[in-house]
């Protein structure tokens, strides 16, 4: 091709670009270029998208909502709840009294195990039980299925979210699936592993029977017990528990208080995959039945003396993250081998960022189903507060000022203790709170529904969307409503209960904006004459620059006959 | 009003005799059946015993596995009763559930055993008057995942479950590295040669 050609077609490449951007926009060539030309017609910008529909949502998912009410089950005063989906009162009265101690018509109305909480023996004579055996199992949530891409069991922290998770549960009976065809894990199932109360004084043997493929151990982070075979620790004190074996600790706590227990094998991995929880040692009172798991944590249903003692109500807050880049490595293989590769040498820690975070095994929404605080005015609610993530927890609740009465399960001298409304909470520390809503300005602004939330502010996200993560509420009781949430005076929380809406495809205002300013934006199509011609001259540029790749192909060749013939 | 009659129903059922649940702090054997008929027999055709043993030892033979059975398959012939004993080996829970079976026979089509830890119990079922393979598995979870899974034929079966030890492969399937060892390699190396040759040869034998 001769080079006249070439020069032609580069020409025609330079023009035509011209060409193409004057016709996009012509102040991308020259700023003031209204000057001479007179200002640019009007074009109306695209419309909106159209609303999404986020189909049929359930705020409250009830179930059981005759267990909200005040329950006497085998003489156990069990204490009205007021969550949409509340622990059923069954199964706290086994836990009170003993699965060996109910009778059989109640123990079926759990899926309890026979052996899971054996009490007998009272030593003291002061009316309650002080031999107490506790079985606790090691389940994986949303683990890998050979047959399917479907999780098993599953759980959701938040709508459509389901990260890999382990817990201590109470040794249970039965599936672990609510049955063949709703592969959901059973309620006992479930994050966060369950807190365990015992007694001070009591002779306490804690069983962990070890159902998952992973070696575990239990560490009694804070409570009083032995060194030897005893403390959870495979570099120090016994060995591994494997899989299929069980493990007894034996423990006689000498000093009441919030603990905490979590699996010391891997730490950096076991206990970040939920393989911790609360472990609370209650005070030495007569007729003191405890209500030996809390499952789910949240409200206690049966409060020991010792708490009724100073309040009217008690809640366990239990606060922890997670990162998929960890928690969803057992979601990639059925192989025990490549997981155990992949989560305690391939994950690496110091590079992990928390994505999620939960109150009580739930991000927001679902934490209002299960976590809200319902309180009266005037009011004494104890809050036991255990931070699980590997970072600080800065805890606020809005509208109230509570006082910390203890820290890692030591009382705070009352002439010290401080009052205020951010509480920080160091990774694995326990704070106890006395929340007191007298309308006073410093204690409670007054009744309401108030936020309480960790205010280091990736934790009021879902990876990233908000509202999410550990935001909860203080709800005062005549505010709530028939579906057992907060009739606040703010923005409806429907869209929220939308998987859609965490992933990331609803406007974050679409409830509240009638006029749609904030809707997703339409796209621009082919709409002006400018348009149609900006088009057909994109296509010649095209043509033309094929036409020069072709002439410099066929140049290069030229020259490589001419250098083939030199030789 | 529903925990009362779920309290009625559930003391008929505990009371019953005929309701085939044994429970106690060793275990629970679930929908037992012994006498009834499945539909369509005329009588029982025959009986069988097996004998099932569960733990970790079993996993041995099929890497990447964790828990399993003695054995994962059985075999029976149609209405016949099975005398079922179920071992643990472990020192934590096992079951030896059926799924899928009558109805009309089992509630929610399931017999189930289990042992809350080491020990033996025995049940019994009657095979129904079908040609299908049953499920039968541990369900505490992730048993099942891994290794925990058999199939029971019966009159012969209507195929195979998938992820069964040592019988049918993963429909979900894990992915593993290849191996560079030496002669790995070279093999792979002529099989591409030889998949590669064999092609050229062809096109140029065509072309001649």
């Amino acid at each position: 091709m001769k080079r006249s050609s070439i020069a032609v077609l580069l020409l025609s490449a330079i023009l035509l670009s011209i060409i193409a951007t004057f016709l996009y926009d012509p102040y991308l060539l020259y700023s003031r270029f209204y000057e001479y030309m007179g200002m640019p017609n009007y074009q109306a910008a695209p419309n909106s998208k159209p609303k999404p529909d986020i189909g049929e949502i359930t705020v409250c998912d009830e179930q059981y909502p005759e267990w909200r009410k005040p329950y006497t089950i085998g003489g156990i005063d069990i204490q009205a709840s007021d969550a949409c989906n509340p622990d059923n009162p069954y199964e706290v009265a086994a836990f009170v009294r003993g699965t060996n101690n109910v009778i059989m018509p109640v123990l079926m109305r759990t899926q309890l195990a026979d052996d899971a909480v054996v009490k007998s023996n009272d030593i003291d004579g002061d009316g309650d039980p002080d031999d107490i055996t506790i079985r606790v199992e090691v389940a994986e949530l949303n683990g890998r299925s050979p047959d399917g891409k479907e999780l098993i069991p599953g759980y959701e922290i938040a709508p459509g979210i389901t990260p890999g998770a382990w817990v201590f549960a109470p040794k249970s009976r039965g599936m672990a699936t609510v049955n063949r065809v709703d592969l959901t894990a059973n309620h006992l199932l479930r994050l966060p592993s369950a807190p365990i109360r015992v007694e001070e004084g009591d002779n306490v043997t804690l069983i962990l029977e070890n159902t998952h493929y992973f070696p575990h151990t239990i560490h009694l982070h804070g409570v009083d017990h032995t060194y030897s075979n005893n403390d959870g620790v495979p570099q120090t004190s016994e060995k591994m528990t494997m899989p299929g074996e069980q493990h007894i600790y034996k423990i006689k706590p000498r000093h009441a208080g919030t603990m905490m227990y979590h699996c010391h094998v891997q730490v950096q991995v076991h206990m970040m995959m939920g393989l911790q929880g609360l472990f609370i040692v209650e005070e030495n009172k007569p007729n003191n039945w405890l209500q030996t798991f809390n499952v789910g944590a949240g409200k206690v249903r049966k409060p020991s003396v010792g708490v009724l003692e100073g309040y009217e109500q008690e809640y366990d807050l239990h606060y922890q993250g997670i990162d998929t880049s960890l928690n969803n490595l057992i979601q990639t293989s059925n192989d025990p081998r490549q997981l155990a590769k992949k989560m305690n040498r391939l994950y690496d820690i110091t590079d992990g960022t928390d994505d999620y975070f939960m109150l009580n095994g739930r991000s927001f929404p679902y934490t209002l189903r299960e976590s809200l605080i319902t309180v009266e005015p005037n009011q004494h609610t104890k809050l036991r507060v255990l931070n699980g993530t590997p970072e600080m927890l800065a805890l606020h609740t809005h509208g109230h000022k509570a006082t910390i009465t203890a820290y890692d399960g030591v009382d705070v001298n009352p002439l010290a203790q401080i009052t205020r409304d951010v509480y920080d909470v160091a990774p694995a520390q326990r704070i106890d709170l006395d929340l007191y809503t007298k309308d006073d300005g410093l204690h409670s602004y007054g009744e309401g529904v108030w936020l309480m939330h960790d205010h280091a502010e990736r934790a009021i996200t879902t990876d990233g969307i908000a509202p999410g993560g550990n935001i909860s509420q203080i709800v005062y009781r005549k505010y709530l409503n028939k579906n057992a949430m907060a009739s606040g005076e703010g923005e409806d929380v429907m869209p929220y209960f939308s998987p859609e809406y965490y992933k990331r495809n609803l406007p974050t205002w679409m409830a509240s904006d009638v006029f749609g300013f904030f809707d997703d934006v339409g796209e621009r199509g082919i709409e002006t004459y400018k348009d149609v011609i900006l088009v057909i001259v994109l296509g010649m540029l095209l043509a033309v620059l094929l036409l020069l790749c072709k002439a410099l192909y066929s140049c290069l060749q030229t020259v490589v006959a001419k250098l083939k013939n030199k030789s | 009003m529903r925990p009362t009659v779920l309290l009625l129903l559930l003391s008929l059922f505990i009371t019953s005799s005929y309701a085939g649940m044994r429970m106690g702090d060793w275990g629970m054997v679930m929908n037992e059946n012994i006498e009834q008929l499945p539909q369509g027999c005329e009588s029982v055709a025959g009986e069988e015993k097996i004998t099932i043993k569960a733990g970790r030892e079993y996993a041995k033979e099929f890497p990447g596995t964790i828990f399993g059975y003695s054995q994962h398959e059985f075999s029976f012939p149609k209405c016949t009763r099975v005398h079922v004993t179920f071992i643990n080996e472990d020192k934590i829970r096992h079951q030896f559930m059926i799924h899928g079976l009558p109805a009309y026979l089992h509630p929610q089509g399931m017999f189930h055993m289990e042992l809350y830890g080491e020990g033996e119990t025995t049940g019994t079922f009657i095979t129904p008057n079908t040609e299908e393979t049953y499920l039968a598995h541990c369900d505490v979870a992730q048993h099942m995942e891994k290794g925990m899974k058999a199939q029971v034929k019966v009159g012969g079966g209507n195929g195979n479950l998938p992820s069964i030890p040592g019988i049918s492969g993963q429909l979900n399937r894990d992915i593993y590295e290849f191996d560079t060892s030496f002669v790995n390699t070279l093999l792979t190396i002529i099989l591409l040669l030889l998949g590669f040759a064999s092609c050229l040869f062809f096109f140029i034998w065509r072309k001649k």
